[in-house]
């Protein structure tokens, strides 16, 4: 993913094509206007942060081909988060042909002060009015004529989920202006403004901005600077910054966004008004209160869970596994393979290789495309429902306690939901979070107990065979281990925990188009990134074979697995291979079991070894990127032993208790 | 009530107070209350006393503090008594509450005036009423704390506060910001790019299992001790 962004970076900066820039508040619909416009989308999704990274796509607008580019939003050009900070940069950068900042029409008082700072960046932009149904359906109307007027620049109005309003956005694109409001602050922040705007280079926006940001405490600023003016000048705008702070005691920032927001309520004051039968209470407005109730929350989060786990359990890991590993590749594709290799390169090592026991296309294609693909597929299918309908953050508000315990809070289920999807794409992320503390807490409690959906299709599966209370004690242990080891962890790691403040978009009916492309680009990156290091793993584990390193670890681990966890012998290959690909591990363990060489008790503490345990090398590689190789080897040496010791433990805990399973 | 003249009102601009014309006691307690203004900015010489002077008379009042007992002077460094440091403490509490007051609940600019007559006349229970009905803030509308009080320790409830914690308010309950104290500073920016901010008026939307307020049309959960930072007067 890393060489992928630098790339699109490249790509952008030698692009000669004319750049259009979306931007605007998180949840306004920015990236459906991206889709409109390129016709493709990456990760769209209206949970705030979602887009980590910058989306490029090429259309032709107007009859010239452009760079469409989407932004994460930002409630703020000042950064208050990584993501905030790159869409400002973007506009710090190069000058950008056109800016199109887009509003949530009901929420445009938010959207006024990002209209004030682009303003004051003399950018020249046009404004969006988007979800102008929601608006309408409220009661809210904006006289955009007048808006116009006021702020200086083309207002135009879309619904871009209905794709309304585009051919006015298409003709208000070529006449972007540079808006000449402007927001008077006190006094003593104008001088400040006015020196420390002396002192600032030239840059693709106004250096007025650029001082009201470094006044408004923009740390972020400085990595720019430095490469721009020498450290003097720098020590010298810090100390005009500290002046003006001294004299107020609240801090600038507020100060700056207190008189922007007047400025916007003066503004609005002129062209919003409220129609009467605007405060409709409808369906999605109970559902929403519903789904944060303390009391009625409970059975709702469990019946959204029940419902995934038929959609993606059953119907996913059931149906389609089946017809995919045993129609598609167990009587096409598997022997057509084995037929082909054997005629056009008889020689058995090759044999091996590609269709043997742990052969590239019998074992590892197999197993991506047969087994994983349809679970992973489903799943993401799930995932992007309760993003667009808004579920999501409600989600966020019924674990934020639980959360706290661990030293997150209920923005980290966004992560932890997609980890049992996929655990490589849920670390990558993490990104979302805002402190490093957070980041590499919830990097490191995916590794340990979140199973990934290929891996929680076969242990369902096995467990689903056994009694409830089996059931029961593996969920608990799994749960009890990860907020015992959150809770310890967020004691020992550095940091603060940070602020849980979380936007909830209003309960909508999701766009089916709107999934399924998501979806499809989540499955594309998946494939592209995973599958690969399926293969990988796949040639290691045959490697191991080959030279006999699988059968001496076995051999190696043997008395571990048998005397502390009470396991027959062979479980120990699948613990092995289990490091390379984490289902593989689970399944070995669910033919074992189906052959009846496993009883209830040995299930049950097998399964609690396997969840625990390391997660696959596709995880391990993402760790090791987006936490570093340090923090990755740590986190990997504990959770290895410590899978064990868990094992063992449940192991004497059942045996002395005599457990009846 | 001391016999007094007819208060001279010059309308002052925020920070810089009027001229007030005031009886000798009410001359001390100026005095007192400057002091320890300067206390808190570190600068407490008699030079700055003279300097910040705002009554007639100064070096002379000054005299007769420490006579009385109530300062300590020797040669440019002045100090508060152990019998006055506690009336100084009233009086900027006093001044400062007078401020919230004035300028938050009754939205007045320009009333450092009227604050600065209001002080004076305040008894020790006005003051606490004052001091409870607007929530007991930490911080006068400059930042500068106000000293606590009795009635601070107590948290006093009984009479109504006008000013409540938004945390205090009951689920559906609508509030209009007053101010509000952020523990850092990047909270306080945060929340105000998204609209919270002093004259806004927000509405507490439940409490558990978290707490969620609502803007306009923006909802948005958050944790508890961020409410106990936003203080709203019930609508």
């Amino acid at each position: 993913m890393h060489s992928h962004n630098d790339n699109h970076r490249d790509s952008y900066r030698d692009s000669n094509l004319d750049k259009v820039l979306l931007i605007g508040n998180p949840n306004v619909g920015k990236s459906a206007l991206f889709g409109l416009l390129t016709g493709k989308y990456v990760t769209v999704s209206n949970y705030p942060g979602t887009t980590v990274e910058v989306t490029y796509g090429n259309a032709v607008l107007n009859k010239v081909r452009m760079l469409v580019i989407d932004t994460p939003g930002v409630n703020s050009l000042v950064p208050m988060s990584e993501d905030e900070k790159v869409t400002r940069d973007m506009l710090l950068s190069d000058r950008a042909g056109v800016v199109i900042q887009v509003a949530d029409t009901k929420n445009l008082r938010r959207g006024l002060v990002i209209t004030l700072q682009l303003a004051e960046m003399e950018v020249p932009f046009i404004l969006d009015l988007n979800m102008d149904d929601e608006a309408k359906s409220r009661g809210i109307v904006i006289d955009q004529e007048r808006l116009s007027q006021l702020i200086g620049i083309e207002v135009v109005k879309t619904v871009a989920i209905r794709r309304s309003g585009i051919d006015k956005l298409l003709k208000g694109m070529q006449r972007p202006r540079q808006s000449s409001l402007r927001v008077r602050y006190d006094e003593a922040i104008e001088a400040g403004m006015r020196d420390i705007s002396a002192l600032l280079p030239d840059a693709a926006i106004a250096r007025r901005s650029l001082a009201l940001m470094i006044l408004a405490g923009d740390e972020s600023l400085k990595t720019w600077l430095h490469a721009q003016v020498q450290d003097h000048v720098i020590a010298e705008i810090e100390r005009i910054r500290q002046g003006v702070q001294a004299k107020f005691n609240n801090s600038l920032g507020f100060l700056i966004n207190s008189q922007r927001l007047k400025k916007a309520d003066e503004i609005l004051a002129q062209v919003m008004s409220r129609h009467e039968g605007g405060n409709q209470t409808t369906i999605a407005t109970y559902l929403s209160h519903w789904s944060m109730h303390p009391v009625y929350g409970l059975p709702i989060l469990c019946a959204v869970l029940y419902i995934v786990y038929q959609f993606v359990g059953v119907l996913g890991a059931g149906y389609a596994v089946d017809f995919l590993e045993k129609t598609v590749f167990g009587q096409y594709l598997n022997p057509w393979s084995m037929k082909i290799v054997d005629l056009i390169l008889p020689v058995p090592f090759l044999h091996e290789l590609l269709v043997g026991e742990y052969g590239v296309i019998t074992m590892a294609l197999t197993y991506a495309i047969a087994i994983v693909l349809p679970i992973v597929g489903f799943f993401f299918i799930a995932f992007g429902v309760l993003e667009d309908s808004g579920y999501l953050p409600r989600l966020a508000v019924m674990v934020n306690k639980v959360f706290k315990i661990m030293g997150l809070n209920g923005k980290a289920v966004l992560p932890m939901v997609l980890g049992l999807g996929c655990a490589t794409m849920a670390t990558l992320t993490t990104r979302i979070l805002e402190t490093k503390k957070e980041r590499i807490l919830v990097t490191f409690l995916l590794a340990l107990g979140v199973p990934c959906s290929a891996q929680l299709g076969v242990v369902l599966g096995m467990i689903s065979g056994l009694s409830g209370i089996a059931t029961v004690i593996w969920l608990v242990t799994v749960v009890f281990v990860m907020l015992l080891v959150g809770y310890a962890a967020s004691k020992v790691i550095p940091g603060e925990p940070s602020d849980f403040v979380l936007e909830l978009p209003p309960i909508r009916v999701p766009q089916f188009m709107n999934i399924i492309i998501k979806t499809l680009a989540r499955v594309e990156w998946y494939l592209k990134e995973a599958v690969p290091l399926f293969i990988l793993g796949t040639l290691i584990l045959f490697v191991g074979h080959k030279i006999g390193a699988v059968d001496y670890i076995q051999r190696l681990a043997s008395p571990l697995v048998v005397g502390f966890l009470g396991l027959p012998s062979k479980s120990a290959e699948a613990f092995v291979i289990g490091f390379l690909r984490r289902d593989y591990g689970a399944a070995g363990l669910f033919v074992m079991a189906k052959q009846g060489l496993l009883d209830p008790r040995q299930i049950v503490v097998s399964l609690v070894v396997i969840t625990l345990f390391i997660p696959c090398i596709a995880n391990v590689f993402m760790m090791v990127k987006e936490r570093g190789m340090k923090t990755a080897l740590y986190m990997v040496a504990f959770i290895f032993p410590f899978a064990f010791v868990i094992g063992g433990a449940l192991n004497w805990f059942l045996r002395f208790f005599k457990i009846a399973l | 009530m001391a016999d007094r003249k007819r208060l001279q009102s010059v309308a002052g601009q925020a920070g810089h107070p009027a001229l007030c014309v005031l009886p000798e006691i009410e001359k001390e307690d100026e005095l007192l209350e400057t002091i320890w203004i300067l206390r808190e900015e570190g600068n407490l010489t008699w030079g700055q006393i003279i300097h910040r002077c705002k009554v007639d008379g100064c070096e002379d009042i000054l005299k007769e503090l420490s006579k009385n007992g109530w300062i300590g002077i020797t040669g440019d460094i002045v100090e508060l008594s152990e019998k006055g440091e506690p009336r100084a403490r009233e009086l900027v509490r006093r001044h400062r509450l007078s401020l919230r007051l004035f300028y938050d609940l009754f939205a007045l600019d320009g009333a450092e005036a009227e604050a600065c007559k209001f002080e004076h006349i305040l008894s020790p229970e006005v003051t606490e009423s004052v001091c409870t009905l607007l929530g007991h803030p930490p911080n006068a509308p400059d930042g500068k704390p106000i000293p606590r009080g009795a009635c601070c320790a107590l948290f006093k409830r009984e009479m109504k506060p006008l000013v409540v914690p938004l945390a205090d308010l009951v689920p559906g309950e609508n509030g209009k910001i007053v101010f509000i104290t952020p523990e850092s500073h990047s909270r306080l920016d945060r929340l105000s790019a998204m609209g919270v901010v002093p004259g806004t008026i927000v509405r507490l939307h439940q409490k558990r299992p978290s707490y969620v307020i609502q803007i306009n049309e923006t909802t948005i959960a958050v944790d508890k001790d961020i409410t106990r930072e936003i203080f709203v007067k019930k609508i």
